[in-house]
């Protein structure tokens, strides 16, 4: 059980950035492959107004989700729109984002140096004990906020005018078109709300899990493993897929083996694509003949 | 066809006699290593450009050719050419049992399922010490002979390369312009149209990823007799995705392609060394640079100069 | 599709010019000079350790040149990066005995490089040092032209686990080792060491380097009854893991080894770090004159506290310009002659001395502990 409970903080964040695959493939069809990067400079950036320019961890959470998301809009303005004008095949979407994720990396390098770095988080670390089960508040603040960012997320989406017309495109992008629904808005709106999520996990995770120049890769790898195991393209499945990643990954860590952990999860995952090609939270094989 | 076929001959000869000219080690050493790139991403076109699945996991058979070869070799003491034989065949077999899952997934779904097992590959050589010598890795892996004469130099291997690149590419440019080369490109454009005209999908598409196993393969035996050692850092998801750019910069859908794709990447990454810090920055915009305004890749840009100069009515 | 000429020849001039860099920087020397080439991971995720190791090498070339230590020689170095990768390890290698001509190689830091490099340097009768790999195979593949200058891992583990036993009196110890060579390497070590003072090993689980969640795998450690935990990589996940043991309440004694001996791991670990017990070569605070002065002008160049790797590179350069001054050459078998028989410096870690496999048996071994702010000496073990 107590497995179970140190997957969720983990978990939360493999959700948050599997949930920015899914509502970037969903909205735009293309796998944004620099998603992990985006994390790694929230943190950054949170390191940056916190400890240097001695500012809260609130200021450092909005201003930081800020500037990711312009330059989340960047990449989309001048990486998607002529691969989209050109009509490329979605393989060079793949890797004009990882190009973007090597040039964030080696930039952050250069920046802020090799050495991983931390803030202080706005929570006391000590555990908490419930019975024989022992949680932080760290890891409570984790996934309070997260499932907040999740909920803020679905309102934007289902309320908003932006939100709506993302869904449009997301369900039929030529349809959408023919509304008039102006698809590189939507497309520059998706980007940028996954770069902020993507940052706001970040600050989450610095001040426990620590940032360095490249936890983007490993991140952006799970999260994308999330997101097809709850569906892509599916923002619920996505959630349930990374916290799902997070528990299981804990589980099998522990339990089995710490070495073979990540073959154990992909072998899973193999198996469970094998079996339901679509993923495992998606309700129907909707096919797309 | 005159002018072609003087071309063809000067290039043949250059080709032949490189390294008598080249004396700098370094050179040549480059030269190999994109010699055994190429071999990856001749395989890699096969399987992505032609068939249209995408693989992130070729390094996984790459991983197996290096290590099936050099173990064997090893302990066993046989040949390099029949160490070689066995990887392939080894890889082959990789490349059906990851077929087979993959039959049913399109898309990123099944990059995926190419993702993991690159990385079980990767991860059941690091942990299986007793056998792999896991994280420290072999060493000593012997170097091939042939009728007598070893290969030891970066000259000899050159030759050995250009032996098995020479071989393939011939043999990749026969298989695509075949029945076999035709049908996977049935299957990249419309799959359910290729189906539906009797064509049996599934076997084409297990061919496909075992073919480019099998030139993975037989480069991870060469590299392991290349490079003297072995081991896991060699054969990470980073590697795998090094392959797939130099399979989409080159220009997956041709032969070409893949020769140029992995030379010039090659070469580039070397290259950029004199900008010391930034190599990897200016590495990356090259990249994003390259896949925007070259979609189809170098090839791609070489055919449709080709096509200019030619006006209409000339095929 | 003017744009597409436009890029193409974009691209070329930008391939061109690159490569004309590729070409050697070969020049007249009148003076005598030796050519240091070092290899190391500028990038990726040991780039702490790479750096660290170009800052203090290009200090001691600076230093030395500037006070003529070398008598009538001249130091010159080139730095490569092999972003942590064997391929790219050994190219970096051939380009910097090919195009910059270099008399002796200081590299690699990860030893699957090291190893890749050494082929090369062997096929070129070059002798090569690394002053930071610690695998044990590196100097057992009967090949004469490597050195070692990086502090033994068996002494390390053998020290920390005596450690354990006579001071804490335990009887199950738990392992948790990265998954790298350096890793399994301690893990390794540790077994034996354990095996050797009738220890019971508990448990030894490993983790990858860039994982940020070791629960799992401390739980199951907990589970076993460990009474003292080894660990073996760098300092990044360490501190995690200290961190994350103490909120699972896990508060049994932490061990480690000079891979993770920095500052950083006091910062990140913070209360969890306290009482931490490390062997290094090395220790910042030290009251040796060589010590405090190396530091202090480290810390007054690079605003940087130095790592066990830059102090070992740092000496490894000393060596070098001692046999050269020594051996009055350049010739390959003539400087590494003289690297064997190195003899009579004090240097930062220890009064260099090589075993005829290549070793430098006269490293100092310090355990320390951390209290504060800063790394304490426990105690200094001598002999080897």
């Amino acid at each position: 059980m107590q497995y179970f409970l140190n997957g969720l903080p983990l978990g939360a964040i493999y959700a948050i950035v599997a949930l920015s695959y899914s509502l970037i493939y969903a909205s735009s069809g293309v796998l944004n492959w620099s998603q992990g990067d985006m994390v790694m400079l929230g943190a950054y950036l949170g390191f940056t107004v916190v400890q240097l320019l001695h500012l809260g961890f609130t200021p450092a959470l909005f201003i930081s989700m800020a500037v990711v998301a312009a330059v989340g809009v960047a990449v989309q303005y001048f990486i998607l729109r002529p691969l989209r004008e050109r009509q490329s095949p979605p393989i060079n979407v793949v890797i004009a984002t990882l190009g973007v994720a090597i040039m964030a990396r080696n930039i952050a390098l250069a920046i802020w140096g090799p050495d991983a770095q931390n803030f202080p988080s706005p929570v006391s670390p000590a555990p908490i004990q419930i019975g024989v089960l022992s949680i932080t508040r760290q890891d409570i603040l984790i996934v309070v906020i997260g499932i907040l960012l999740m909920l803020v997320l679905h309102l934007l989406l289902h309320r908003s005018r932006e939100g709506k017309a993302l869904r449009a495109v997301a369900q039929d992008r030529y349809a959408a078109v023919l509304m008039g629904i102006d698809t590189g808005r939507s497309d520059a709106v998706a980007f940028a709300t996954s770069a902020a999520l993507g940052a706001a996990a970040g600050i989450l995770v610095a001040p426990i899990f620590f940032v360095t120049f490249n936890m983007g890769a490993g991140l952006g790898l799970k999260g994308f493993v999330a997101a097809v195991i709850g569906g892509l393209g599916n923002i619920p499945g996505a959630i349930a897929g990374g916290f799902f990643l997070g528990v299981l990954e804990s589980v099998t860590g522990g339990q089995i083996s710490s070495g073979y952990r990540d073959a154990i999860t992909y072998a899973l995952l193999i198996l469970v694509l094998w079996l339901r090609p679509s993923g495992l939270f998606i309700r129907k094989n909707r096919q797309k003949v | 066809m005159k002018k072609q076929t003087m071309l063809a001959v000067a290039a043949a000869l250059t080709t032949l006699l490189l390294p008598l000219v080249v004396t700098n080690q370094y050179y040549l050493h480059i030269l190999n290593l994109a010699g055994i790139y190429t071999l990856i991403t001749l395989g890699l076109n096969l399987l992505s450009g032609y068939t249209g699945q995408v693989s992130m996991g070729q390094a996984g058979y790459f991983a197996a050719g290096t290590y099936v070869s050099a173990l064997l070799m090893l302990n066993s003491g046989v040949s390099f050419w029949v160490a070689m034989i066995a990887a392939a065949v080894f890889c082959a077999l990789c490349g059906v049992v990851i077929g087979v899952p993959a039959m049913k997934l399109s898309g990123p779904y099944l990059v995926l399922v190419t993702v993991g097992f690159g990385e079980i590959i990767r991860l059941v050589i690091l942990n299986w010490t007793p056998v792999t010598k896991g994280a420290a890795g072999l060493t000593g892996i012997p170097l091939p002979s042939a009728f007598g004469f070893r290969v030891v130099s970066e000259r000899d291997f050159y030759y050995l390369i250009l032996f098995f690149v020479v071989l393939g590419t011939y043999v990749a440019w026969r298989l695509a312009n075949s029945k076999v080369g035709r049908t996977f490109n049935a299957l990249r454009e419309d799959e359910l149209a290729a189906d539906s005209m009797g064509v049996p999908v599934n076997v084409y598409k297990i061919a496909a990823f075992a073919i480019s196993a099998v030139y993975a393969g037989v480069a991870g035996s060469i590299y392991g007799s290349f490079a003297g050692v072995a081991s896991p850092d060699n054969f990470t998801f980073d590697d795998s995705v090094g392959f797939l750019c130099m399979s989409v910069v080159g220009g997956n859908r041709t032969i070409g392609g893949a020769l140029a794709g992995a030379f010039i990447l090659m070469f580039l990454s070397e290259a950029l060394r004199a900008f010391q810090a930034y190599r990897l920055v200016i590495y990356g915009a090259i990249l994003i640079f390259t896949v925007i305004y070259m979609p189809q890749g170098l090839a791609g840009l070489m055919d449709v100069y080709r096509r200019r100069r030619r006006p209409e009515g000339r095929p | 599709m003017n744009r597409k000429v436009i890029s193409l020849f974009f691209v070329m001039a930008l391939v061109i010019l690159s490569a004309l860099s590729l070409t050697g920087y070969g020049s007249a020397q009148t003076q005598k000079t030796i050519k240091i080439g070092v290899v190391g991971p500028e990038s990726g995720g040991s780039a702490q350790l790479g750096q660290g190791q170009h800052k203090a090498i290009q200090m001691a070339v600076d230093e030395i040149n500037a006070v003529k230590g070398t008598g009538e020689w001249k130091l010159e170095v080139f730095f490569e990066d092999d972003e942590g990768n064997p391929t790219k390890s050994a190219s970096a290698t051939n380009k910097l005995l090919q195009q910059s001509e270099v008399n002796i190689i200081i590299g690699a830091i990860h030893s699957s490089a090291t190893l890749a490099d050494m082929v090369i340097t062997q096929r070129a009768g070059i002798p090569q040092i690394t002053s930071g790999s610690t695998g044990s195979s590196i100097t057992e593949q009967n090949n004469k032209w490597i050195f070692r200058t990086a502090v033994n891992d068996e002494f390390q583990a053998n020290a920390l686990i005596k450690h354990a036993k006579e001071t804490l009196k335990v009887q199950k110890v738990a392992t948790f080792t990265a998954a790298d060579d350096y890793g399994q390497s301690g893990a390794k070590l540790l077994a034996a060491a354990a095996q050797k003072e009738g220890l019971q090993l508990s448990a030894n689980p490993t983790y990858n380097n860039g994982d940020k969640d070791f629960k799992p795998q401390i739980l199951a450690i907990k589970d076993s009854g460990a009474q003292a935990i080894f660990m073996w990589g760098l300092y990044t996940e360490a501190a995690l893991i200290a961190k994350q043991a103490r909120q699972l309440g896990v508060d049994v004694q932490l061990y480690g080894a000079s891979g993770m001996a920095a500052l950083k791991l006091i910062e990140l670990g913070g209360d969890a770090a306290q009482g931490l017990v490390l062997t290094q070569s090395f220790l910042p605070v030290s009251t040796d004159p060589k010590v405090m002065e190396f530091v202090n002008k480290y810390k007054a160049k690079y605003q940087d506290s130095p790592i066990p790797h830059a102090a070992q590179a740092y000496d490894t350069v000393y060596i070098i310009a001692d046999a050269v001054k020594r051996a009055n050459s350049v010739k390959p078998e003539e400087l590494r002659e003289a690297i064997a028989k190195t003899t009579g410096l004090k240097l930062v870690t220890g009064q260099p001395k090589f075993n005829p496999k290549g070793d430098d048996i006269g490293k100092n071994l310090l355990i320390t502990v951390i209290k504060g702010d800063k790394f304490e000496l426990v105690k200094t073990v001598t002999g080897s």
